[in-house]
C-alpha cells in the first residue's frame, strides 16, 4: 500500500523522477537526493521509493518511556519565534510549538503539520496538505487558516528582527503578505501563489524561526502562553538558568506512540565556557552537551560521553567588506586570500573536523555543487601582489567575535598571513559587542549555519542589497546568474549555473572561507536519539532514554 | 552617636545617587543601547529597526528624565500605538494599562525589569542575593577562624620557625588571585583525568568519579560537601592571607606590651597569657579589617561564581554587565554600594565599642 | 626525535636564561658589595626575605629584558602537529627553529614557554607604569588634602571614597569595553590622569628651585617638552615621532587600572601627610617661611616614603592581578597577547586534560606577586629598624 501511494506520487512529479534517475547514474548521493525530492513534495517514505530503498527504521531498539533528560544549553530571554535568532531559542520550545516540516538529519524532509504536498513544475505554485486530526492544547483543530494565519505572520516586515520576512521573498509585496498569494482552499488545503520561482520556500518552513503558533499569539512569550500541538508544556524557563519542560498529560498528540518517551526534560544554563559543561558532566550532572567544540569533544569522549558528528554546510567566513579601503582593491583582496591556506586553517583553527572549503560558500553537500580545479596558495605570490597593489607596508586588522573556535581559526588566518610576511592584527570583539557592526566590519570573520540549498545563503548574503550582505559584494552578473539559478529545479542544470557563480566569487576574491565544519555533541551512553543535527536541532520530542 | 548615624546615612544616599548616575549615563551611551536592541530583538537586525525598537520601548527620551523615571520622581513614559494598545514603563512593570503616566520607580519601590532575566528585578536580586549569602557565610565560617589562628600563632612569637612559615603562608595566599586558584582546585580535585581525583577513584576511596565537583550549580537546591567546597575555599583563600597577616602585626604588638611582661614574669604560664590576656586585644585590629574585607570579596564572588557557574550575586552582576541589563546593573550597584558603606559603618562602630580608648565627638 | 624528560627540560630552560642569571649576579654581587652606601635598597640585603623577593622580581625583570634571547620561538607562531603537546615535545620538521617546545604547546600550537616569557614583558610593560601614575595621581591629590583639609580636603575625600565604592569589576565592565572604546571617554580620563604627572614633577621642580630661576627654568622647561611630547603620544596618538604611542585597547586597560588605584593610594597619601604635619620640622620649615608646596614636596613627602615604597611594591602585585581579572574575563589587551591574565583565561578551557598551559603562566604570575610582596615585607622590616 505504501509502496502504491509512492508510487503514484512519483509519477506525478517528473522533477522527482528524474532526480532518482540522476542517483542511479551516481550523478547524486543519497542525502542530495532525499534533499532536492522531498523539497518538491515526496513524502519520504515515497522518496527511499524511488530509490528503491526501504525507508530506514527509525532505530533498531525499542524506545523506552519514562526518564529525566538533563542537557546543557543556554536558555536566553524568549520573544516572538519569527525573531528568533537563536537556534536554541526553538529548541527549547520545541516540545509544544511544532513545524510544517521538520529536516532531517539524513537530509530529507520529514512533514509534521503538514501531510504533504506538491508543487508546480517550474516551482511557482504550492499546494500544502493539512495533517488531518491535529489540534492545539487548548482544543481547537488545527486547520488550513491556521497555517495562512501562520505564513502571513512570517510575511510582516515591519516587525524588527523578523528573520522570515527574509526567506517569503516570494509571497511578499510593500513588506507584507500580497493579496492573492495564500489561499485556503479548504479546512485541510492551501494553496501559495509565488511571485517568482522559489525552489527553498518549503525547507525554509523547516527553519527554526518557524514554529506554528496559535492564532491567539501576541507575538510577546511562547513561554508565558504555550499554547501549541506538541506533546509537551513548559514548567519553568529561566534565562541564564535553565528550563523545564514535562510531557502534558490533559492533550492528545496526534502523533501519540511516536515519540513524547520522556517524563521530563531539563535544560541547564552552564555559560558560554566549555570548562563548567566539563565539571558538569563530571559530576554527572548532564547526559548530554549542546554542542561541543575542538579539543572539548575529545574531553567528553574520555569522560565517557561519546561523541556524535553531523556534516554540515556550516562554515565562518572571513570576508572583506568591499565598501572599505583598502579591501575596494581586487588585488589585495586576492592577495590576503593567496596567502592562506584553507587545510592549515582547518588543522590549527578547528582541530581538523570538517572539509576544506573553495572559498566560494557553496558546500558539496549542497545539491547544486559544481566542482572547480582546487584552489592554492602560496605565500611569496601573495606578497609580491600586495607589494604592486601598493599595500605592503599596509597594517590589516581581523575582527573576530570572542567565540573560541571562530577566535582560533581567526588567530590561524593572521599567522598565516604573517608568515607570509604581511602587517597584520587581530581583535577580537565580545558577542554582545560584535554584531552591532557585523555587516560594516573592514575586514572579520562571520559564523554562518547550514542552509540545505547552495542558492539560499548567496542569495542573503551576497546578492547585491541583500538584507545581510556584509561583504557589500555587487557584481551585476552574479546577481543575474542567481536569479536564473533560482528558478532552476533541475540540479544538474543548476549546477552548471553554479559552476559559473562560484568562478565569479573567487575571481572577485570576496572571502577566505577554510573549511566548512562538522558539528558534535557528546551524550551518555544512555541517551538515544539525541545524535547532533546539522542545523542545531534539539528535537527532544524523539529523544529517549535506557 | 544619632548625628554620627545620620550624617553617614546621608553620605550613604549621595555616593548611591551619584554612583547610580554614572552606570546609567554609561550603560545609555547609544552604542549600549544598539547592543541592548540587538540582544533583545534579533542580533542581525538593520539599523532602522534598531531606532525602530529603542524608540518603541522608550529609550529615545533624553538621559536625565529617563533617569528621573528610574528613581521616581518623573513620571514613566507612555507611548499609544495606532491600533489604541497603551504601552509604557509603568504598565509593564505594574501589568495594568492603567498605570500608565503614574510614576513607578525606586522610590514607589519598583525597581524596574530585567531586559536579561525578562523578570522584575527585586525578585532576581533577591533571589541571588540569598544564595550569595550561603556562600559569604560559608566563605566566613571558613576564612575567620583559619585566618585567626594563622595570625595568632605566627605573631606569638615573631621571628620563629612557625612564624616564617606561616607568614610565607599567608603571603603567598594573597598572591594568589580567584582566577589562579580556583583553576588549580579544579585541576587538582576536580577532574577526573589529572589530578588526584582518578588517583582515589581507583583505589575506590570516593564513589563518584571526582572528589569535589568543579561547577556549584547543582548548589542551589542542595548544598553538599562536594558541590560548594571548592568555590568556598576558592573565594576564602585569597581573604585569608591579608586578614592572617593584620592579626600577626597585631597579635607581635600585643605581646611586647608592658602588662604581657608582666604577666610572664609573674609566671604565667604562656597558653594562659595568649588565650586571657593578649587574644581580646589583638583582635580589634582584624574585626575591622574583615568587616571591611567584606565588600572586597564581592570581586572573588564575581569571579567564582562565574568560574564555577553558581548564580548568585556576583553572577548575576556578570550576566547584566555582559548583557547590558540596565536596571539589573543598576539594582546591583546600589546593593554594592550599601554593602561597601554599611560595613565601615560596622566596623567604625565596633571599633569603638572594642576598644574604649575612642570616643566619637 | 624523542621527547624531552624533566631533567632535560629544566636544564635547557636554565640555559635559555643565561643572561637573567648573569644579570642577577652581577646584581647582587654588586647591590652587597656596596651595601652600606646604598641606604633603604642596602638594607634590604639585611633581611632574607626582603633578599628572595628582590631575586624573584628582578629574575622576571630580566626576563622581560632580556626576552628576545631567552624564548625559543616566537610568541605568535604556531607550528603545525604542536596543539597542545605536553612540555619537552619534540617539532616535527623543525627545520632552523629550535627542535622542541620547552613547556609544551597550548591549544593553537604556540610555544607557552616562550610566550611565559613574551607575558613577562607585557605585564611588566603595564603594571609599574599603572602603578607609577597612580602613585603620582595619590600623592599631587593626597599632600594637599591632607596638608589644607577643610573643604578641599572633603571634597577629594568623597570622590576617593565614592570610586573606591564601585564594584572594581562593575567599574571594568563599565570602561573597559569595545563601545566604550569608541567615544571620547577613554581620552578624556587620560586626557586628565595623564597630565597629573607632568604637574607633579614640574611642581616638585618649581618649589625646590624657584629660587635659582635659571636652574628651574632648564628643568622645568626640559620636564615640560619631554612630558608634553610623550602626552600628545600618549592621549591623542598623535606623536610626530611615533615614539609614544598606546593602542586604544592598552589605554583603556591602562585608565581603568589607573582609576582603581589611584584612590586608594590618594588616601594612604592623605593618612600620612595628616600624621607628619603636625611634626617639629614641618612647624620648623613654616616658621622659616616656607611655601607649600615646599613642605609637602620636600619636607613631607621623604619622610613618608618608607610605607609608600612598601605599598608601591604591593599595588605593582595588585596591578598584574588585576590585568589577569580583565584577561579572565576577556576585556584585556590585545587578544593574541601572551599576556598572563588572557593565556590563563585562553588555557582553562582545557584545563582538565592539557593542564599545561594555563598552570604556566598562572605559576609565573603568582611568582611574581610572590615576589612583590616579599620584597615588600623585607622592605617594610628594615624601614621600621630606622
Amino acid at each position: 500500500m505504501k509502496d502504491l501511494h509512492a508510487k503514484r506520487e512519483a509519477v506525478r512529479h517528473p522533477v522527482a523522477e528524474m532526480y532518482a534517475r540522476e542517483h542511479a547514474a551516481r550523478k547524486l548521493d543519497r542525502r542530495e537526493f532525499l534533499t532536492r525530492a522531498t523539497a518538491l513534495g515526496l513524502a519520504v517514505p515515497a522518496a527511499y521509493g524511488l530509490l528503491g530503498l526501504a525507508a530506514p527504521e527509525a532505530s533498531a531498539q525499542e524506545p523506552q518511556m519514562g526518564g529525566t533528560l538533563r542537557m546543557q544549553m543556554a536558555i536566553k530571554a524568549q520573544r516572538d519565534p519569527r525573531t528568533w535568532d537563536w537556534s536554541e531559542l526553538a529548541n527549547a520550545c520545541r516540545g509544544w510549538l511544532e513545524y510544517l516540516v521538520d529536516y532531517q538529519r539524513d537530509g530529507s524532509l520529514q512533514p509534521v503539520l503538514l501531510e504533504s504536498w506538491e508543487a508546480s513544475d517550474d516551482a511557482t505554485t504550492y499546494t500544502l496538505h493539512v495533517r488531518p486530526g491535529v489540534t492545539w492544547n487548548n482544543g481547537d483543530a488545527f486547520t488550513a487558516s491556521d497555517v495562512a494565519h501562520n505564513i502571513e505572520r512570517w510575511c510582516d516586515a515591519s516587525v524588527e528582527g523578523n528573520s522570515m520576512a527574509s526567506r517569503m521573498g516570494s509571497l511578499m509585496e510593500d513588506d507584507a503578505l500580497r493579496d492573492g498569494a495564500v489561499e485556503v482552499v479548504d479546512d485541510l488545503t492551501v494553496r501559495l501563489n509565488l511571485s517568482s520561482p522559489d525552489i527553498a520556500l518549503i525547507v525554509s518552513m523547516a527553519d527554526y524561526p518557524a514554529a506554528i503558533v496559535h492564532p491567539s499569539f501576541t507575538g510577546d512569550d511562547p513561554v508565558a502562553n504555550p499554547i501549541g500541538t506538541g506533546p509537551y508544556l513548559p514548567v519553568s524557563y529561566d534565562p541564564g538558568i535553565g528550563a523545564v519542560v514535562e510531557r502534558n498529560t490533559d492533550h492528545t498528540w496526534w502523533n501519540e506512540g511516536n515519540g513524547a518517551y520522556l517524563d521530563r526534560i531539563e535544560f541547564i544554563d552552564l555559560g558560554t565556557d566549555p570548562a563548567s559543561w566539563i565539571a558538569a558532566a563530571e559530576a554527572g550532572e548532564i547526559d548530554l552537551n549542546y554542542q561541543a567544540q575542538g579539543d572539548i569533544i575529545d574531553i567528553f569522549d574520555a569522560i565517557g560521553y561519546p561523541r556524535s558528528e553531523a556534516v554540515t554546510a556550516a562554515t565562518i567566513a572571513v570576508r572583506f567588506n568591499q565598501d572599505n579601503e583598502p579591501y575596494d582593491n581586487k588585488d589585495v583582496r586576492l592577495a590576503l586570500q593567496k596567502a592562506v591556506n584553507n587545510a592549515i586553517v582547518l588543522e590549527l583553527g578547528y582541530n581538523d573536523l570538517g572539509t576544506v572549503a573553495e572559498n566560494h560558500h557553496v558546500c558539496p553537500i549542497h545539491p547544486e555543487y559544481a566542482e572547480l580545479p582546487p584552489i592554492e596558495s602560496d605565500a611569496s605570490a601573495a606578497m609580491a601582489r600586495l607589494e604592486e597593489a601598493g599595500h605592503a607596508e599596509t597594517e590589516f586588522e581581523l575582527i573576530s567575535i570572542d567565540e573560541p573556535w571562530q577566535a582560533e581559526t581567526c588567530d590561524a588566518v593572521a599567522a598565516q598571513m604573517r608568515d607570509a610576511g604581511i602587517n597584520i592584527s587581530r581583535t577580537i570583539l565580545p558577542g554582545a559587542t560584535f554584531w552591532n557592526d557585523w555587516t560594516k566590519y573592514p575586514f572579520s570573520a562571520t559564523e554562518w549555519n547550514m542552509r540545505p540549498l547552495g542558492v539560499q545563503v548567496l542569495n542573503l548574503a551576497y546578492r547585491t542589497g541583500g538584507p545581510w550582505n556584509e561583504t557589500a559584494f555587487s557584481n551585476e552578473e552574479f546577481d543575474s546568474l542567481l536569479d536564473e539559478a533560482n528558478g532552476i529545479a533541475d540540479a544538474d542544470a543548476r549546477s552548471e549555473v553554479m559552476a559559473r557563480i562560484e568562478t565569479i566569487m573567487q575571481e572577485e576574491g570576496v572571502l577566505i572561507q577554510p573549511y566548512w565544519r562538522s558539528i558534535f555533541r557528546n551524550a551518555a551512553e544512555n541517551v538515544h536519539g539525541a545524535e547532533m543535527h546539522p542545523t542545531f536541532v534539539v528535537d527532544y520530542v524523539k529523544y529517549w532514554k535506557s | 552617636m544619632l548625628l554620627f548615624l545620620l550624617r553617614r546615612i546621608g553620605l550613604m544616599l549621595v555616593t548611591a545617587l551619584c554612583l547610580t548616575f554614572v552606570v546609567f549615563a554609561l550603560t545609555n551611551m547609544p552604542a549600549k543601547l544598539e547592543t541592548l536592541a540587538k540582544t533583545q530583538a534579533g542580533s542581525r537586525m538593520s539599523d532602522a529597526e534598531v531606532a525602530s525598537w529603542l524608540d518603541r520601548n522608550g529609550y529615545g527620551e533624553p538621559l536625565v528624565m529617563r533617569y528621573g523615571e528610574w528613581l521616581g520622581v518623573w513620571p514613566g513614559w507612555v507611548r499609544e500605538d495606532e491600533d489604541g494598545t497603551v504601552t509604557g514603563r509603568c504598565v509593564t512593570l505594574r501589568d495594568t494599562p492603567e498605570a500608565a503616566g503614574e510614576r513607578c520607580g525606586l522610590l514607589q519601590g519598583d525597581w524596574g525589569f530585567s531586559t536579561r532575566f525578562r523578570a522584575d528585578v527585586a525578585d532576581v536580586i533577591t533571589a541571588r542575593l540569598g544564595a550569595t549569602g550561603l556562600l559569604m557565610m560559608w566563605v566566613l565560617i571558613v576564612m575567620v577562624p583559619m585566618a585567626l589562628i594563622v595570625g595568632v600563632l605566627a605573631g606569638m612569637r615573631e621571628g620563629s620557625r612557625t612564624d616564617r612559615t606561616l607568614s610565607t603562608f599567608a603571603i603567598a595566599s594573597t598572591a594568589t588571585p580567584e582566577y589562579v586558584s580556583g583553576v588549580l582546585f579544579i585541576a587538582l580535585l576536580a577532574s577526573s583525568t589529572v589530578g588526584i581525583s582518578p588517583i582515589l577513584a581507583e583505589w575506590g576511596w570516593i564513589d563518584g568519579r571526582v572528589l569535589f565537583q568543579g561547577n556549584a550549580r547543582s548548589a542551589m537546591d542542595n548544598i553538599t560537601l562536594s558541590n560548594f567546597t571548592l568555590p568556598v575555599l576558592t573565594i576564602a583563600l585569597y581573604g585569608m592571607g591579608y586578614v592572617a597577616r593584620i592579626t600577626r602585626a597585631s597579635m607581635t604588638e600585643v605581646m611586647t606590651q608592658q602588662y604581657i611582661r608582666t604577666a610572664r614574669l609573674k609566671g604565667v604560664s604562656f597558653s594562659k597569657i595568649v588565650l586571657r590576656h593578649a587574644l581580646r586585644n589583638a583582635l580589634i585590629a582584624p574585626f575591622t579589617v574583615i568587616m571591611l574585607q567584606i565588600p572586597w570579596l564581592l570581586n572573588g564572588v564575581v569571579i567564582s561564581e562565574v568560574l564555577f557557574s553558581y548564580p548568585g550575586f556576583g553572577w548575576t552582576l556578570y550576566e547584566a554587565a555582559v548583557n547590558n541589563d540596565i536596571e539589573l546593573l543598576l539594582a546591583s550597584s546600589v546593593v554594592a554600594v550599601v554593602v561597601v558603606l554599611v560595613t565601615q559603618l560596622i566596623s567604625d562602630i565596633g571599633y569603638v565599642y572594642l576598644n574604649p580608648r575612642i570616643r566619637i565627638s | 626525535m624523542d621527547p624531552l624528560n624533566w631533567f632535560e627540560i629544566l636544564a635547557r630552560m636554565a640555559q635559555q636564561f643565561l643572561p637573567v642569571w648573569v644579570a642577577l649576579v652581577v646584581t647582587y654581587a654588586l647591590s652587597i658589595r656596596f651595601k652600606r652606601r646604598l641606604g633603604l635598597y642596602g638594607k634590604l640585603f639585611d633581611s632574607t626575605v626582603g633578599m628572595i623577593g628582590f631575586g624573584i622580581v628582578m629574575f622576571w625583570l630580566f626576563t622581560a629584558l632580556f626576552a628576545d634571547i631567552v624564548i625559543t620561538h616566537d610568541a605568535l607562531s604556531q607550528v603545525s602537529g604542536m596543539r597542545n603537546e605536553p612540555p619537552g615535545a619534540a617539532l616535527r620538521d623543525p627545520g632552523d627553529l629550535y627542535p622542541y617546545y620547552l613547556l609544551g604547546g597550548d591549544s593553537l600550537a604556540r610555544d607557552v614557554f616562550s610566550r611565559m616569557v613574551m607575558g613577562a614583558r607585557e605585564v611588566l610593560r603595564i603594571a609599574p607604569f599603572a602603578a607609577m601614575i597612580s602613585f603620582m595621581i595619590g600623592i599631587t591629590l593626597g599632600l594637599p588634602a591632607g596638608y589644607f583639609g577643610g573643604k578641599l580636603d572633603t571634597g577629594l575625600t568623597f570622590l576617593a571614597n565614592l570610586v573606591l565604592a564601585f564594584p572594581v569589576i562593575l567599574l571594568f565592565f563599565l570602561l573597559v569595553a569595545p563601545e566604550i572604546q569608541e567615544t571620547i571617554i577613554p581620552s578624556v580620563m587620560a586626557g586628565v590622569l595623564f597630565l597629573v604627572p607632568i604637574v607633579f614633577v614640574t611642581i616638585l621642580l618649581n618649589a625646590r628651585f624657584f629660587t635659582q630661576p635659571a636652574k628651574r627654568n632648564l628643568y622645568v622647561g626640559g620636564v615640560l617638552l619631554v612630558g608634553v611630547w610623550a602626552y600628545t603620544g600618549l592621549v591623542f596618538d598623535a606623536d610626530p615621532a611615533g615614539f609614544w604611542s598606546m593602542s586604544p585597547n592598552l589605554l583603556n586597560v591602562f585608565v581603568a587600572v589607573v582609576f582603581v588605584n589611584a584612590p586608594t593610594v590618594f588616601r594612604i597619601v592623605r593618612g600620612i601627610t595628616l600624621d607628619i604635619k603636625t611634626r617639629d620640622y614641618v612647624a620648623a620649615a613654616q616658621t622659616r617661611g616656607e611655601g607649600p608646596w615646599y613642605i609637602m614636596l620636600w619636607e613631607i613627602l621623604p619622610n613618608a616614603r618608607g610605607p609608600l615604597i612598601v605599598d608601591f611594591c604591593l599595588r605593582i602585585g595588585y596591578t598584574t592581578i588585576l590585568l589577569g581579572t580583565l584577561g579572565f574575563f576577556g576585556l584585556g589587551v590585545s587578544p593574541e597577547s601572551p599576556d598572563w591574565g588572557s593565556t590563563i583565561n585562553a588555557g582553562r578551557r582545557l584545563l582538565t586534560v592539557y593542564p599545561h598551559p594555563a598552570l604556566v603562566p598562572a605559576i609565573a604570575l603568582m611568582s611574581l606577586v610572590l615576589g612583590l610582596n616579599l620584597l615588600a615585607d623585607g622592605l617594610r622590616e628594615e624601614s621600621l629598624k630606622d
